[in-house]
């Protein structure tokens, strides 16, 4: 009875709830104090025993009697008449006082006896209450790893074990609705990543790290490949002759170390022979190995490319073709536009100069000059109007009375002046004036050379004129001529060299001489050279220079262009190989930033190039349009090219005996 | 969206239906829509005998199908689409071709005489039916541009600019058929690319490669101008050369940075000249004062203005018309650009009659004429030529279009 009544106490404390969980502990310590007088009352079984249960006994307090025996008759109460005096002596006198109990219910006093003191003190001491029972007795695992032949009950599992436990359920959906109401807060994770591992060098000294710094890792070991795995793709295992190569060779000498093998499955891998062997290679590698510091820098290969802006930005160019002037029978070797821009003159091999209106290709004129006209030169002075033709081996000074009447007398004027007496130095070249048919063409002056003549090229002011006949044998390759006083001079004394072209300065009294394979400039007023630029091209076909005068492009007939910033260096600031085949001409525009570049591939390649004032900033060089039109006549392409002086187009002669303006 | 409501309308009052919409197929193209005005006017009136119509949607022309051409309008289909509908301009047919010996650099024409000038260094005047009528020579360089100034009765005043760098005013007796030079205009010290009278006849303009532009009385008399001489110039070679009275100028304009192309007299007291330094100026004809200037960004081969839109167009080497409002203050906005040459636009003129038609002739052979109303592609292209149009121009009055082509089989055996 006693078991029963303490299971249905903790039966209770565990049903009653989670909230007044502190008032069940208390009801629970009196409940046990009962259970102690119980005891009492059923060791004294002979005793009249009180029936009414447990009920509070203040109830009887005004009744005689304290309740009901078994057999229904009233438990009358004892006469008590101690006092406190009696109570005392009793403590005192009787030595079995602190062994009575007073019994409530039958307001009796017991005296316990030996046993009864023995389990009360056992039970104080929270030991069972029987003596007899031995709480370390040995216990049978009924339940235990061990497969038993026959288990230890044979009863079948309860339905409970598999239905959901409502109350489990219930006690679930209580703490799942608390923790939606926020009630109860689910345990935070913590956060342990921060002070659970100690920094072991958070205070080692920062010159240390430094050492560290510099750490080489050591060379690696390369990773194995299919030869080392133990079950190789067969085209990895040995042939027998391969085989026997292997086993020929000495070790030092083996492609490979070992002998691929193949085995069907991994637990058939014997250990490794040659484990200790290897490590100690390893170890020797690691020591014996010269160890290098490599700069190794992490540069995105798209960013090493300038940043060149889109062509589209760059316009004004000229990019279609818009008029072709026809009429020459022999490819045209050199072009050139009037200063005003109204005019384009053409020298051919058919041995004419056309004369054609820019904006119509209207051939306006035709001079018969009896060659192949090599070089053909408008003055730049546009207060004149004449023109320089270069062939065989004279120069012809043209003029083509294509302008204003004072412009014509202007040029007369230049024309009429007198040659100076002048002591010949036998090679020199001859001036005379034409007369007769000549002489009605326009033809107004002939400056016969020693020599064949290649090029004429003007001063910007119009009085000088520069002739190249190309000589390897001679100092007599360039001569300088003075229009107005019909004077001509050899500037230089030495051979220095192939001369291909010339050019004047276009403000500053300089020279420029490109030989087969530099470009040397000259300081007229002080005659003496001031620079020599060095072209890395096989063989220069052209030269321009820039409007400005610090910058000098040269074509040449390995495909190259190249760029002379003056201010620079002497070596090319950019070498452009665009073309596929050689380079014949080229061309600076005289106020757009243009440039461009004819060859023999019948394409005139047009570049933006910027130039700034700012010397630190470099010329700017962006191609922008490649212009095709031109047949390739017996291999030749274009053969000259040059801009319009005020607007952005480019007029460019061929072997096919056109030519042709791009705008 | 096959069907769709459309109510028709026109201007011309020969042609008019009634006012009620109409469902129509939706993919239906010119030609069908043609059909449903046709079969609707037979209905009202059994004589009506088959015309072509042409079609304009919110003021574009359909060339496409209905439906198309709505989507790309973004055009609501919802609604009634109104359409208009014109008599469709039949294709120019190349009614006479004069030949000259060599090239034309221009034209000019009025209701009866057609006035060219040439690259061999004269003038003609030929009859509307292509009769070679009178050859004007006097020049000692390529004529570069001829204008008619005004008619009284049988004399006619005529103009022709040339690149000897004067312009020479004629005077031409028809019934005589006569020429004689008045005026030989000195002044320009380069080529004298173009010329322009004005509406009054009174004044002429004339635009030069020296980049200015002169203004020229152009009223005859029988006295000579004071020239200021150069002293070292030749007086006797001067005097051989003179060709009528010395004239000159009575205002000159300079603003312009490059050569002067076209020149042209918007009214009488407003100059319009476009140049290669890539701008169209107007000026003050009175004070000479530059009042507005267009920019573009090619050069500026030829303009026209036409006085019923108050619309220049351009022509410049880039190969686009372009249609500009000079009353723009601040310029450069581009109204209209016409794209279907292949080659620099050389000429381009506006009808004389019709507010939306214009003429274009290019280095690309072709002559093309437009509607300002259907700007993606041109009407007509006519293709007669063999070789580069340099000028084109409208008849006066009966709004055929002539042209003058140069071919070069005819050089060859001329010249």
């Amino acid at each position: 009875g006693d078991d029963d009544e303490d299971l249905s106490d903790s039966e209770d404390s565990v049903y009653s709830g989670l909230e007044d969980s502190g008032s069940d502990s208390e009801e629970r310590e009196e409940g046990s104090h009962d259970d102690d007088d119980d005891e009492d009352d059923d060791d004294e079984d002979d005793d009249i025993r009180n029936t009414v249960g447990n009920i509070p006994m203040e109830w009887y307090k005004d009744f005689p009697h304290i309740g009901y025996d078994l057999d229904g008759k009233k438990i009358y109460k004892p006469i008590r008449n101690k006092d406190e005096l009696d109570d005392f002596l009793d403590k005192m006198e009787n030595p079995d006082y602190w062994r009575t109990v007073h019994d409530k219910q039958t307001e009796s006093d017991i005296v316990l006896s030996d046993e009864q003191v023995e389990l009360v003190k056992r039970l104080q001491r929270g030991q069972f209450g029987d003596v007899s029972f031995n709480e370390y007795q040995p216990s049978v695992e009924f339940f235990s790893n061990e497969v038993m032949l026959h288990p230890v009950t044979n009863r079948p599992a309860d339905k409970r074990s598999f239905i959901p436990s409502l109350t489990e359920k219930e006690k679930v959906s209580k703490l799942v609705h608390a923790i939606k109401m926020g009630w109860i807060k689910p345990r935070r994770v913590e956060d342990d990543s921060r002070g659970r591992y100690y920094d072991l060098w958070a205070t080692e000294d920062s010159s240390i790290l430094a050492q560290h710094k510099m750490h080489l890792p050591a060379p690696k070991i390369p990773l194995p490949g299919h030869q080392e795995s133990y079950n190789p793709p067969p085209e990895y295992l040995f042939t027998d002759e391969e085989r026997a190569l292997w086993e020929q060779q000495d070790p030092s000498d083996r492609k490979l170390p070992f002998v691929p093998k193949k085995f069907s499955s991994l637990r058939q891998v014997p250990a490794f022979p040659r484990f200790i062997h290897e490590r100690f290679e390893r170890c020797l590698d690691l020591y014996l190995c010269p160890r290098q510091r490599k700069m190794r820098v992490n540069v995105n290969p798209e960013d090493l490319i300038p940043k060149l802006p889109k062509p589209k930005d760059l316009q004004p160019f000229p990019t279609t073709q818009s008029l072709v002037y026809r009429g020459h029978s022999g490819l045209v070797r050199s072009i050139s536009v009037s200063p005003s821009g109204q005019w384009l003159a053409s020298g051919s091999d058919d041995g004419s100069v056309r004369f054609w209106e820019v904006c119509s290709s209207r051939c306006v004129k035709t001079v018969q000059v009896g060659g192949a006209v090599k070089s053909i030169a408008w003055n730049p002075n546009p207060s004149v109007c004449l023109l320089a033709v270069a062939l065989d081996s004279v120069v012809l000074i043209v003029s083509p009375s294509l302008a204003d009447k004072q412009v014509i007398s202007a040029s007369e004027r230049l024309l009429a002046g007198q040659q100076e007496e002048e002591p010949s130095e036998g090679a020199g070249p001859v001036w005379s004036e034409t007369e007769g048919e000549e002489l009605s063409q326009g033809i107004r002056l002939k400056i016969q050379h020693p020599k064949a003549v290649h090029q004429v090229a003007w001063h910007a002011k119009g009085d000088y004129l520069a002739s190249v006949m190309p000589d390897h044998s001679s100092n007599l390759q360039v001569f300088i001529h003075q229009l107005s006083r019909r004077r001509s001079q050899n500037p230089f004394r030495k051979n220095k060299g192939l001369v291909q072209c010339v050019s004047f300065h276009p403000v500053r009294p300089y020279f420029f001489v490109a030989t087969q394979r530099s470009v040397r400039i000259y300081n007229l007023v002080k005659q003496e050279m001031t620079k020599k630029l060095q072209a890395n091209s096989k063989w220069i076909s052209s030269m321009a220079v820039h409007p400005g005068g610090d910058h000098v492009i040269c074509g040449s007939y390995d495909c190259r262009l190249s760029w002379f910033d003056l201010d620079l260096s002497t070596k090319p600031y950019k070498m452009l190989r665009h073309h596929k085949k050689a380079v014949r001409g080229v061309a600076y525009h005289r106020s757009y930033p243009l440039f461009a570049s004819a060859s023999d591939d019948g394409s005139v390649i047009v570049c933006h190039g910027t130039v700034y004032n700012d010397l630190l900033q470099n010329p700017l060089i962006v191609p922008v349009k490649v212009l095709r039109g031109h047949v390739i006549t017996h291999d030749l392409g274009v053969l000259d090219v040059t801009f319009h002086p005020t607007q952005p187009w480019i007029f460019s002669s061929g072997a096919d005996a056109t030519i042709r303006l791009f705008t | 969206m096959s069907q769709l409501q459309a109510r028709f309308f026109t201007e011309n009052q020969r042609y008019v239906v009634d006012d009620v919409p109409f469902s129509i197929p939706a993919t239906s193209a010119v030609q069908d829509l043609s059909n449903v005005i046709n079969k609707l006017l037979e209905a009202k009136n059994a004589s009506h005998s088959k015309v072509e119509f042409d079609f304009l949607v919110r003021g574009q022309f359909l060339r496409t199908s209905l439906s198309a051409h709505i989507e790309t309008e973004g055009i609501s289909t919802e609604e009634v689409v109104e359409i208009e509908y014109v008599e469709r301009i039949t294709a120019p047919e190349p009614e006479e071709c004069i030949m000259h010996d060599d090239w034309i650099s221009s034209v000019h024409a009025d209701a009866e005489w057609i006035l060219t000038g040439s690259y061999d260094k004269t003038a003609r005047i030929w009859s509307v039916e292509g009769k070679a009528v009178m050859t004007v020579a006097g020049h000692t360089d390529v004529v570069k541009d001829v204008a008619w100034v005004k008619r009284d009765g049988l004399t006619a005043l005529l103009l022709t600019a040339s690149l000897d760098q004067t312009v020479l005013l004629w005077e031409w007796n028809s019934e005589r058929n006569k020429v004689k030079a008045r005026h030989c205009c000195r002044g320009h010290t380069g080529s004298v690319d173009t010329v322009c009278a004005d509406p009054t006849g009174s004044k002429f303009c004339s635009g030069s490669w020296d980049k200015m532009l002169k203004i020229w009385s152009a009223v005859p008399t029988d006295e000579a101008d004071e020239v200021e001489e150069p002293a070292d110039r030749p007086r006797k070679k001067l005097k051989t050369q003179q060709l009528g009275l010395t004239r000159t100028p009575l205002m000159t304009l300079s603003g312009h940075n490059e050569a002067v192309s076209s020149v042209l007299w918007s009214d009488s007291e407003e100059v319009c000249s476009a140049s290669w330094d890539h701008t169209i100026r107007l000026w003050d004809a009175e004070t000479g004062t530059m009042k507005t200037t267009l920019t573009g960004s090619k050069v500026f081969n030829c303009i026209s203005y036409s006085p019923l839109c108050r619309r220049l167009a351009s022509g410049s080497s880039d190969r686009h018309i372009r249609l500009w409002d000079p009353r723009t203050k601040d310029g450069s906005l581009v109204l209209l650009s016409l794209t279907s040459h292949t080659g620099w636009v050389t000429a381009v003129k506006w009808a004389p009659s019709h507010e939306h038609q214009l003429v274009s002739g290019s280095l690309d052979n072709l002559v093309k004429l437009w509607d300002t109303r259907s700007s993606k592609a041109p009407l007509y292209d006519l293709a007669a030529h063999e070789d580069k149009v340099l000028i084109g121009c409208f008849g006066g009055a009966d709004n055929k279009l002539y042209t003058y082509r140069y071919s070069a089989c005819q050089t060859d055996a001329g010249a």
